[in-house]
């Protein structure tokens, strides 16, 4: 029984839904796997966990993004290393033109207007960038209202967290420095 | 196995990360504890326990230093303003690709085993594959004249001792010159099997040494 849980979960957080959407939100865990009464939310959360202790020997981890709020799973960071994750290796550019969306994004909850960006990064001109960026899946842009939306793939591939401690880390070491 | 006290060693270096950390040289966030306390379990026994137990004491103060650490960089996070604080220092391309460094991660994700992949898999192997066909009963065919196989006119044993008759004048002789003047080869193995059945019944014997067959 448990194992058939496993499975099924197993299945849903390694599904692809879209371009930029992984995985399974908690409402679509609950109702595949049939879960109800008042301790779903606890039972769910003891799945995953239970799946998560299952896989990490194997070097997978159950994530969540907090962009779209899905839960999927990540393959940990030693082994990605291994794979050079990196999409932007070779292309600061691509990648300093989508730190500045993000940056404008999360002030503006979730979009921004294209000008914004090219203020912040400094440039005449940006389209290619952003065209670049929109066929990888990153973010889609709306050219009527001159407004980008990031998507959710951002989520996916970068640790949010571990991105804002390093510019923590960089900010108390610049302090540190004056 | 030896249990070395390495609990000074251990108070020592932690005494100088205490002192890196004050002066502002390293963060408490950048640097792994987990060693100092793989090395105490590692040489932890009854002989050093009581040393011991201080340098673990010492090694849960770093920890929670380190847990405080962390605890005021949360506090003093605004998510929103870093991100702009840090472009404010107007970084190149290559220093913002390098934050982003150790930030990429991999999604795992199996397409071919998903859900949807299987319930399309069985609805097209459901439609496409039509079964054409048919399964025939062998019919017996009539087989007229005579059987296929032909049995020895002589029996095994009778053709052997024919053999052994033609043969015993000739002993004793070398091996080799039993099978002079036969051309054929599936006579000379015929006669060499017949030859291994009489050294078995004892009729025969070899000597190994000068290859000599003899009764």
């Amino acid at each position: 029984m448990k194992m058939n849980e496993i499975s099924i979960l197993m299945h849903l957080l390694s599904r692809r839904v879209s371009l930029y959407e992984f995985g399974a939100t908690e409402d679509e865990l609950l109702k595949y796997l049939n879960i109800k009464g008042k301790n779903k939310h606890v039972y769910l959360k003891k799945l995953i966990i239970d799946l998560s202790n299952y896989i990490e020997p194997l070097g997978y981890n159950i994530k969540f993004n907090p962009l779209n709020f899905y839960w999927y799973i990540s393959i940990k960071s030693e082994i990605s290393d291994m794979f050079k994750t990196n999409p932007f290796e070779g292309h600061p550019s691509l990648a300093a033109t989508l730190f500045c969306t993000l940056a404008c994004c999360l002030k503006n909850e979730g979009c921004t207007q294209i000008q914004e960006i090219i203020k912040l990064r400094k440039k005449k001109n940006l389209s290619e960038d952003l065209k670049d960026l929109s066929k990888k899946g990153y973010l889609l842009i709306d050219h009527k209202q001159n407004e980008i939306r990031l998507t959710p793939l951002i989520g996916y591939q970068i640790d949010l967290n571990q991105l804002i401690m390093n510019l923590a880390l960089k900010k108390s070491k610049a302090n540190a420095q004056y | 196995m030896g249990y070395d006290d390495i609990s000074e060693e251990l108070t020592n270096y932690m005494d100088s990360i205490k002192e890196d950390v004050v002066t502002g040289r390293i963060s408490l966030l950048e640097l792994e504890l987990n060693p100092i306390f793989d090395q105490l379990k590692e040489s932890l026994s009854v002989y050093n326990i009581f040393n011991y137990s201080q340098t673990y004491q010492q090694a849960c103060d770093l920890l929670s230093l380190k847990f405080e650490e962390l605890k005021n960089l949360l506090n003093h996070l605004d998510n929103d303003e870093i991100f702009l604080q840090f472009l404010k220092s107007n970084p190149n391309d290559n220093e913002i690709e390098q934050i982003l460094g150790n930030c990429w991660r991999t999604v795992f994700h199996l397409e071919s085993i998903s859900p949807e992949f299987m319930s399309y898999s069985n609805t097209r192997f459901s439609k496409d594959r039509v079964l054409t066909e048919k399964i025939e009963h062998i019919r017996k065919e009539q087989i007229g004249g005579s059987f296929l196989l032909e049995i020895p006119r002589q029996k095994f044993t009778e053709k052997m001792m024919d053999f052994y008759k033609k043969i015993k004048k000739k002993l004793p002789c070398k091996f080799d010159e039993l099978f002079d003047g036969i051309q054929d080869q599936v006579e000379v193995y015929e006669y060499f099997v017949y030859i291994l059945h009489l050294l078995q019944i004892g009729l025969f014997k070899y000597q190994k040494a000068t290859t000599i067959i003899y009764e």
